[in-house]
């Protein structure tokens, strides 16, 4: 599915401006990572897509569904389709590995089922043929809160997976994790964009990281867009325009 | 390899159990009545219509059926606003005695401030007394030594608290951050120096809102005494209510919730301010 | 204080110290006010303590001597009382729960809309702010028997568990909570997946802490006839029988501690 971004602004009840008049188009199947300091609105940004920030102005669609205006069903089936990953993983901490990734599968099923913790045999098995694809099967009856902090991260793609969806948002999903650990995840994410053709949209601290995995990078600054070409092309020209200073050795660390 | 999920039945065994418990528990009550069960919503709302019907009376009315034909709504308003306010005094005077000398023994209980022989028997103290429900400390000895009245209920509750307050207190005395009591030992401070001035200061915001709270639970307990005449308005609610006088009972009723409401309200704020401070208290406003 | 900065002109002006703050003045006189005023509308004297000392003395000598066969016939009213109210506690504390997590559902901001939450809110506070005995005196009037004394307390422990569980509930870690909204699952299934899992120890060990208070309560409540070992005490104190009543206060003085100990136990290993 496309993603359309036009004029699209978000001003947060507080007064605090999210986006401004941000103007994009990610086409099906890319692999777009958004990069800037934090509070340059690169969360925002990601979170418009599945509507867990509202739009304050302009128009945003996601394969052809009008976000601003779906509201209750029709939110909750447009949610289904857009896979999120988060800097914290988010897991429900006290259920098994398998509990969690069956939530990805919560959209497809009745009340009823969910409240017996009912799961037809068809969803176990998209569960489990995603824990395959991170390759973490083995853990699939063990505690969420007993992982590693790398584990527990593919256990929450695995669970973006089981939606099944034609998107897939991830913010900072590398954030908490060790250099080595990071590189791992971003790999998986970029295997699984290859493979399954899931446009990819990730949010990054660090441009480095960004350049070695994106097809595209978009860069932020106060809310609007400031950088948006190839990964190529960002040079530190670019980066002195995204962090508002030169290069140093920090940057380029992980 | 997919592994094979955890076994169900633990879970689905515990479960039973419980239910099977409660369904002995049940089934045990012989007397208990189960048919008359769907009669309750019907008659308890009958009762409420005939009480809401006496609270939005007219105060200046007469009620009919009195013997006294000069009473009006407004007597019932008055008498029990100066019962309730009763019940609400003794669970004061009840809460200050519980705090007074529960905070002294609570130092004797605590492991970081008194040896093990004294604190064994403060504890054992603590428990006895908190294990004896106030109404039987009200029946067997306030009610004999100061008789049908308020200061009965107001000594119960005082004695019930000590041993509630002793606890909580107790907790917070070995809540308190050790550092600063080294340091004071490590300048030469006595036993008593070092309470005062290393752990008092720690502990008695968390004390004195535990108080407030325990004044809060008093004032409920306090209706309960008035049950066996120690004072309140447990004893007129208790008359009321058994004589059916729904009128007059649902009075009584909306001056409990509005007085307890209030005071929860005002004891809240009062906590709220001295555990955060007034800055705190200015945001959550 | 201004003799004294002239005379040192080294160094800063040492601060004088504040006076100590009104609010904390006015918090202090005003509690020595309200114990004032209240002590003397409980006519507050310790004089009987002396007066009636020998007639205290007299009935603590009865109880001294309690009628140990009271206790050890297991057929004896005592044990009856005391398999009723044990019944009671549990049947009050099984359905007050259950309903109890319901309500605390919709009474907390993170899983209840607004208006929703609000409502329940300021429902339960009217309800909590009524003792049991208040609703174990409606319900007498209905039937006598446990039946009332299991419904008053139940409404109770909807009253505490659900107060408590909603507070739980808006502790909870939001960061499941906004992965299950990106996942599209309904406000049902947030609850179901995310909320109840986080709550269940916290909620079970509430629910330990109203089955202890009501084993206390329902001894109370039998004393406006809603069964258990309340209604005997009446009896025996109505009666002054005091051996017999020092018998019914042992039982109860060994349970509660009993049901004490063993829930402590059972919520320390729960949180």
């Amino acid at each position: 599915m496309s993603i359309v971004f036009d004029d699209v602004s978000v001003v947060y009840p507080n007064g605090t401006r999210g986006l401004d008049k941000v103007s994009l188009t990610i086409p099906a199947g890319e692999f777009v990572v958004v990069v800037g300091l934090s509070g340059a609105g690169k969360s925002t940004l990601i979170r418009t897509i599945n509507g867990l920030v509202p739009v304050t102005a302009g128009k945003l669609s996601v394969g052809g569904t009008d976000v601003a205006s779906a509201r209750g069903r029709r939110l909750r089936r447009l949610r289904a389709e857009i896979g999120m990953i988060f800097q914290g993983f988010n897991l429900v901490s006290r259920r098994s590995v398998m509990g969690n990734v069956l939530t990805g599968r919560l959209h497809a099923q009745s009340w009823l089922q969910s409240a017996l913790g009912l799961h037809p045999k068809a969803d176990k098995e998209i569960a489990f043929e995603a824990l395959e694809r991170v390759g973490i099967v083995e853990k699939a009856w063990v505690r969420a809160s007993e992982l590693s902090g790398g584990q527990q991260q593919r256990v929450a793609i695995a669970r973006a997976l089981a939606q099944q969806p034609s998107v897939i948002l991830a913010d900072e999903p590398v954030a908490s994790l060790d250099p080595p650990t990071a590189n791992l995840v971003m790999r998986d994410l970029q295997r699984i964009n290859r493979d399954l053709g899931i446009t990819t949209v990730v949010n990054l601290h660090f441009l480095d990281l960004a350049r070695r995995y994106a097809d595209r990078i978009i860069g932020m600054r106060a809310g609007q867009v400031v950088f948006d070409g190839a990964a190529a092309e960002a040079d530190d020209a670019v980066f002195e325009k995204i962090y508002g200073r030169s290069l140093t050795a920090e940057d380029v660390s992980a | 390899m997919r592994p094979k999920p955890p076994p169900k039945w633990p879970y689905t065994l515990a479960g039973l159990t419980l239910i099977a418990i409660v369904l002995v528990a049940g089934w045990s009550l012989d007397d208990a009545k189960w048919e008359r069960l769907p009669q309750f919503p019907g008659e308890i709302l009958q009762y409420a219509g005939q009480m809401l019907d006496g609270v939005l009376t007219w105060p200046g009315a007469h009620p009919a059926g009195q013997a006294d034909p000069e009473l009006t709504y407004g007597d019932w308003w008055l008498q029990s606003l100066r019962l309730m306010g009763e019940s609400v005094a003794l669970a004061w005077i009840g809460t200050c005695v519980g705090a007074l000398f529960s905070f002294p023994l609570a130092f004797l209980a605590a492991s970081n401030t008194s040896p093990l022989v004294v604190r064994v028997p403060v504890r054992l103290f603590f428990n006895a007394i908190r294990a004896v429900p106030e109404i039987l400390l009200a029946v067997i000895v306030m009610l004999s030594l100061f008789g049908l009245n308020p200061m009965a209920g107001a000594m119960a509750i005082g004695i019930h608290s000590i041993g509630s307050l002793g606890k909580l207190t107790l907790e917070n005395i070995e809540a308190v951050d050790p550092r600063p009591v080294e340091a004071v030992t490590a300048a030469g401070a006595s036993w008593w120096q070092r309470i005062r001035a290393a752990v008092i200061p720690q502990m008695l915001p968390e004390t004195v809102a535990f108080w407030l709270y325990r004044f809060e639970v008093n004032i409920r307990a306090s209706a309960i005494l008035g049950v066996v005449s120690a004072g309140g308005i447990g004893a007129l609610l208790n008359r009321v209510l058994r004589g059916r006088e729904w009128e007059w009972g649902g009075i009584m009723l909306v001056v409990i919730i509005i007085v307890t409401i209030l005071v929860d309200q005002l004891s809240a704020a009062l906590r709220h301010r001295i555990l955060h401070g007034a800055e705190a208290t200015a945001v959550a406003a | 204080m201004t003799q004294a900065t002239l005379e040192r002109r080294d160094g800063p002006v040492r601060p004088a110290q504040p006076p100590p703050s009104p609010l904390l003045v006015g918090g202090l006189l005003g509690a020595v006010a309200v114990t004032v005023v209240a002590g003397w509308a409980i006519d507050f004297s310790l004089a009987p303590v002396i007066e009636q000392w020998p007639t205290l003395m007299m009935i603590l000598g009865e109880v001294v001597h309690p009628e140990w066969a009271e206790i050890t016939d297991p057929s004896s009213r005592l044990w009856i009382a005391l398999k009723e109210t044990a019944a009671i506690a549990v049947i009050a504390t099984f359905v007050g729960s259950l309903i109890a997590l319901g309500v605390a559902l919709l009474g907390s901001r993170v899983s209840a809309p607004p208006a929703v939450y609000r409502v329940t809110k300021s429902v339960m506070s009217v309800i909590r702010s009524l003792p049991d005995m208040a609703y174990a005196l409606v319900f007498v009037a209905v039937v006598t028997g446990p039946l009332p004394g299991i419904l008053a307390l139940t409404i109770f422990n909807i009253g505490i568990v659900a107060k408590l569980t909603a507070e739980s509930i808006d502790a909870v870690d939001p960061g499941p909570l906004e992965a299950l909204d990106a996942a599209g699952a309904t406000r049902w299934q947030r609850a179901r997946v995310a909320i109840v899992p986080a709550v269940l120890p916290h909620y079970a060990s509430y629910v330990l802490y109203v089955f202890e208070l009501n084993i206390r309560a329902s001894v109370v409540l039998g004393a406006v006839g809603a069964g258990g070992v309340g209604q005997l005490i009446m009896l025996y104190f109505n009666r002054a029988d005091y051996p017999r009543l020092a018998a019914v206060v042992i039982v109860i003085f060994v349970v509660v501690i009993a049901i004490d100990l063993l829930s402590q136990l059972l919520r320390r290993r729960l949180v």
